[in-house]
């Protein structure tokens, strides 16, 4: 087989076959990556447009770039209308045109992991400390914004005045890893308080609505959702899914110190400041036994292990009575909002206000390493901080198109439904937007009143750098698949949660814990 | 008469008998039932009204007889059409152009006077022995050939396969027979001559087998689309109603109908557990419909070149 | 008369194989060549670049330059620490056997009920009844995994499915939570699968059985031999090369699992991973969901080894057995 004229041929398909994987890789848009052949190592660089001088925030001098800025959520179907705004606002600020990329909610784990395995061009990404913030920045999947060392020096200082100027200091302290930031926060609600949100107007049919402001604690849910299961057999009493129940991490009030996917945490609302894991701490088992109880009444959707609708879109489709919710001020009329119910929701406060790292991080726009143009990038998200008339154009839409308005205040159009993204929460300085004609209109003094006088986490500031143990944390995400959806909504036994931690335990547990708890003391020692 | 008549007892004895027959029919009938009675009970959940169902479960025949999960679907037609444009492009222009490339690679190692034909032969056969894996391979299209969010990423995965490869190649050995190619020879005719003139008429047979197996494989694909396809890209299909069975949310919010019947009537709530079964049956009914059809060639088709004799 | 031909041919070769590639080779055979490029060009970019990409698994890749094939090419080599790693977690046993007793078990199904069937078939009196429910059985085939994940839905949804709501309560039985409850699906898998597939199998095993010659029964008949006895001794070896073609292939690919069945059927379920995650699905979470590309790359290298080798050695064995029902 090995002869002369096999090895020759043989020698010719292989060349082939590297021919085709160089002009695979020169058909690749500019963005990304260089060709293998030897020559051209700095091309690369060279083919982004990043040839706009550093200083320089002229739009006359600023080469035209399209920037794209990746969020999680429903596409809109206006998407290409209220683009195509943005982009003809921007062009005279800071020249730059910015595709929106939307991700279906159930998706988004898994397209990003491939978007940032595959080097994938993106600018703007949306992270949090509860969506693997920590993971990816170890994986290098973000560029750190403030650090004058990198390569292309403090991006935040450089083009970023209108958020050092805007954003208090907590969100930014708050969101540091290693001492430098990788995201930029939202300018919204500091504090966190976890609850549930219904209809009202189902309430008031069945003359609940008494028994419903009274509601203090999850056991005082039960004969209001008794009975809403007994006279409305085709509604859904109490929408939960994996992440949106009472074991979540705003509800339970356990701080995951920065990475809610993996585990190792301490109370927010307490002032211990050992790492166990949640099995460890009385409110897990409480709230399981609670959850339990709840589904076997039929209470929560039987398929809320696998459910993959966010709680507000199920509210959509019309047929829940209540979700539960992280809440702050004024949270019922939004997600009213984003679920065509304006006027039918209110919420429930059921827990305390706390602060911890997962709220000061818990939104965030990042630039990522493969981002063309991370300086334009940071003068966009410089905008969203800054500029009002951005800001809303994004979130809301178009002015007499998606929305009417008087002076802040806006209505909604019969329009709005094409474009209403939900996820103000995410984009610059909510203190920016437009308030809803359905909310109130003190919205932002709430806010303000509200982050005050909340308790702040023992660990606030401290964001865990998952490196050191990435390996364990994957294995340990497989276990978690298989147990916490089942488990926090009630769908599986409590008991099975011992399986589910001594599971975790022979897999690496104690390593991470191990791990947490020796960069909190560290953290901690030097405040 | 007397050799008609032992025939007869002959073929009698070799007949079994009229219980054990009976037996065999009962079994058949009851399969075949369990095979058409799952999509039977699709079809029904999708014309029933939706609280019904909510309240009392799917059921054969629905309680409260509806269309409305149809309406809701028909009034935004335009994504479902879209979507079967897709999935018959793929399709069609798949099957032909694979059919095409992987009988010109068969011809050449079936020929045995060809020099590298063992090289050749070992190159296409050793991808059924190795596989690279799910990592590699995505990183191949999506990063390094940078294709996603198109239709030839749909199809090229499919284009060669090594087994189908080998089926033609086998069939191009046994039932081509080397007399007619060396005659051809000697009349002169070139290789291409002969292949397209000659061969390829004669292999019809293992073509369209090799064809149906390729069309059906396109046809139901979703795998490639789950890998490389975004919100922004071709939707065929199968992955339309892959994503209608994760998140019914799905169809609603890119839909005018949606919007339409809100502005409507504000008290609206959306027919999920219905929709989502009429979508499922919207994707597959074609299918069915077509089956009586083709279901003849394909039982024909898949003896001719496989069983190995 | 066609040794003959071959046999003038040979010593033609014989001279040629000394002279290899001058202008009359190329005359001739250079179009076989072209015929044979886009397939090629195919496999390389299909097949053969991601095989020498699967020594992924053996780097530790950073994502510190934009280009991807950079990270790759300036990964560090870490040897055997991502398999390391691997084999030392719980999942690594589990996806193993998870993978291989499902198949071994549909390997068996697909012969065991695939031959009964067709033997049915081939024995009923009424030929187009036959021919028509050989082609009812054989629509699921023609279903897509995500149809069939449907259909299996309406039955098994918790709380608006066939079985909960109609079927268990007519033999008195209690609900049963099908999506988080893992025991079950140890049935449910082979079920589908067999639900599925058994048509294609059919087609084979009937065709072998339809060619085989009716003298041999007549004659078996006239010594007296029972139906059993002439299934056992006529139709059963003689339909052995197709039985042991069609089970070799399967056998190769003992290692792989069928992707759709494992997805989509389960709707990827967390709570049943117990039973239902194999090497395939393992694979494409941990690629995914957790974003770790030496495990996920890891198990995928560990796959096409062991599938590898197996396949191997199943054509050994079966080459001793009978030589000419080997695939190579």
């Amino acid at each position: 087989m090995l002869r002369k004229s096999n090895v020759m041929l043989l020698a010719v398909i292989l060349t082939l076959a590297v021919v085709l994987a160089a002009c695979g890789n020169n058909n690749n848009n500019e963005n990304s990556s260089a060709s293998p052949s030897a020559s051209t190592p700095a091309s690369s660089q060279a083919a982004s447009s990043d040839e706009a001088p550093a200083s320089s925030a002229a739009a006359a001098d600023l080469k035209e770039v399209t920037l794209s800025l990746t969020f999680p959520g429903t596409a809109p179907k206006d998407e290409k209308k209220v683009e195509e705004a943005i982009n003809a606002y921007l062009k005279d600020k800071i020249n730059a045109k910015i595709d929106l990329n939307v991700i279906d909610w159930g998706q988004w784990d898994n397209k990003i992991n491939l978007a940032i395995a595959g080097r994938e061009p993106m600018d703007i990404l949306f992270t949090a400390a509860w969506n693997g913030h920590s993971n990816n920045v170890a994986k290098g999947a973000f560029l750190a914004l403030n650090d004058p060392n990198g390569k292309y020096g403090n991006l935040l200082e450089k083009y970023g005045q209108g958020i050092l100027e805007t954003l208090p200091d907590a969100f930014l302290a708050g969101a540091k890893i290693n001492g430098f930031n990788y995201g930029i926060p939202t300018n919204k609600e500091l504090a966190e308080q976890g609850g549930v949100i219904y209809r009202t107007d189902i309430a008031e049919e069945l003359g609940l609505t008494a028994k419903l402001d009274a509601v203090k604690t999850i056991q005082d849910l039960e004969p209001i959702l008794a009975e809403v299961k007994a006279k409305k057999p085709e509604l859904i009493p109490l929408y939960m899914k994996d992440g949106e129940n009472f074991n979540s991490h705003y509800f339970a009030k356990y701080d995951a110190l920065g990475d809610t996917s993996i585990e190792g945490v301490i109370m927010k609302t307490g002032t211990e400041t050992t790492v166990k894991s949640r099995y460890d701490f009385p409110v897990y088992k409480e709230t399981l036994a609670a959850t339990r109880d709840f589904f076997q009444k039929g209470y929560i959707n039987r398929d809320a292990a696998t459910a993959q609708l966010a709680p507000q879109d199920a509210m959509k489709a019309g047929n829940v009575f209540m979700g539960v919710f992280p809440l702050k001020p004024g949270k019922d009329a939004e997600v009213a909002t984003v679920a065509n119910l304006q006027g039918k929701l209110k919420q429930i406060e059921m827990t305390e206000r706390t602060v911890s790292t997962g709220e000061t991080a818990g939104s965030m726009l990042g630039i990522t390493t493969t981002s063309g143009d991370p300086e334009r990038a940071m003068m966009f998200i410089n905008l969203l901080h800054t500029d009002k008339q951005l800001n809303n154009l994004l979130n809301f839409g178009i002015e007499g198109d998606h929305f009417t308005r008087n002076g802040e205040v806006i209505s909604a159009t019969p329009n709005t439904p094409n474009y209403a993204l939900g996820a103000a929460w995410m984009f610059g300085s909510q203190f920016l937007n437009y308030v809803w004609d359905n909310e109130d209109p003190n919205k932002w003094e709430l806010f303000k009143a509200f982050n005050t006088d909340a308790k702040n986490s023992p660990a606030l500031g401290f964001t865990f750098n998952a490196e050191p143990i990435s390996s364990q944390a994957s294995v340990l995400a497989n276990i978690r698949k298989e147990y916490d959806p089942g488990l926090d909504t009630g769908s599986i036994d409590p008991s099975k949660a011992d399986e589910f931690f001594k599971k975790m335990n022979d897999n690496g547990l104690k390593d991470i814990i191990a791990e947490k708890q020796k960069q909190l003391d560290a953290f901690l020692a030097s405040k | 008469m007397a050799t008609i008549a032992s025939k007869k007892k002959v073929d009698d004895a070799l007949a079994i008998s009229r219980s054990s027959n009976f037996a065999i029919n009962i079994f058949f009938w009851i399969y075949s039932a369990l095979c058409i009675i799952p999509i039977l009970l699709l079809l029904g959940v999708s014309f029933s009204d939706e609280k019904q169902v909510l309240i009392n479960g799917y059921k054969f025949w629905p309680e409260k007889f509806s269309v409305e999960a149809y309406n809701f679907l028909v009034k935004d037609w335009r994504p479902v059409v879209e979507s079967y444009g897709y999935s018959i492009f793929v399709t069609v222009i798949g099957t032909i152009i694979a059919v095409a490339i992987m009988s010109m690679y068969a011809y050449p190692i079936s020929r045995r006077d060809f020099k590298h034909r063992g090289i050749f032969s070992f190159i296409m056969f050793f991808t059924i022995l190795f596989n690279g894996g799910l990592v590699p391979f995505y990183l191949m299209y999506s990063n390094i050939l940078g294709m996603k969010d198109n239709l030839l990423v749909l199809m090229i995965p499919l284009f060669a396969q090594a087994f189908f490869i080998l089926v033609i190649r086998t069939f191009f050995m046994n039932s081509i027979p080397t007399e007619l190619l060396e005659s051809a020879k000697i009349d002169g005719a070139g290789e291409l001559r002969t292949f397209f003139g000659i061969v390829l008429p004669l292999s019809l047979p293992v073509l369209a087998s090799v064809g149906l197996l390729t069309t059906l494989g396109y046809w139901n694909d979703w795998f490639l689309s789950l890998l490389f396809i975004t919100d922004d890209g071709p939707h065929t299909i199968q992955f339309r109603m892959y994503e209608a069975l994760l998140d019914i949310q799905y169809l609603s919010s890119n839909s005018t109908a949606y919007s339409e019947i809100i502005k409507a009537n504000p008290g609206f709530s959306m027919p999920s557990e219905t929709a989502r079964m009429a979508m499922a049956i919207v994707g597959v009914g074609p299918i069915i419909f077509a089956y009586p059809f083709f279901q003849r060639y394909f039982i024909a088709g898949l003896t001719v070149g496989a069983v190995k004799g | 008369m066609e040794q003959a031909t071959e046999a003038v041919v040979q010593p033609k070769k014989a001279l040629k194989k000394d002279k290899t590639l001058n202008i009359g080779y190329w005359k001739k055979y250079g179009v076989f060549y072209l015929m044979m490029a886009p397939a090629l060009i195919v496999l390389i970019i299909n097949n053969y670049i991601p095989m020498v990409g699967s020594i992924i698994a053996f780097k530790k890749i950073t994502y510190e330059s934009r280009s991807f094939l950079e990270n790759f090419i300036n990964g560090k080599w870490v040897g055997f620490d991502n398999f390391d790693y691997l084999f030392k977690t719980s999942d690594a046993w589990r996806i193993t056997r998870n993978t291989v007793v499902y198949n071994a078990v549909f390997i068996a199904l697909n012969v065991i009920v695939g031959v009964a069937i067709a033997l049915m078939f081939n024995q009923m009196r009424n030929k187009r009844l036959a021919k028509f429910h050989q082609s009812v059985m054989f629509l699921p085939f023609f279903l897509s995994w995500i149809i069939i994940a449907y259909l299996v839905y309406a039955f098994l949804n918790p709380q608006l499915g066939m079985m909960n709501k109609e079927i268990l309560p007519l033999f008195g039985a209690g609900e049963v939570e099908w999506y988080s409850d893992p025991k079950w699906w140890t049935i449910i898998l082979p079920i589908v699968n067999v639900w599925k597939n058994i048509g294609y199998y059919v087609v084979f095993y009937l065709a072998a059985i339809i060619g085989i010659d009716k003298e041999y029964y007549e004659a078996a008949t006239i010594d007296g031999a029972s139906k059993w006895r002439q299934i056992r001794s006529i139709t059963l070896p003689l339909i052995r090369p197709v039985i042991i073609v069609l089970t070799l292939l399967q056998i190769g690919k003992i290692f792989y699992a069928d992707f759709g069945l494992f997805f989509q059927v389960t709707r990827n379920a967390g709570m049943l991973y117990d039973t239902t995650l194999v090497i395939d699905t393992y694979v494409y979470q941990g690629f995914l969901v957790t974003g770790n590309l030496g495990l996920s790359s890891a198990a995928g290298f560990y796959q096409a080894i062991v599938g590898f080798v197996i396949i191997i050695i199943a054509n050994l064995i079966v080459r001793r057995v009978s030589k000419d029902d080997a695939l190579f």
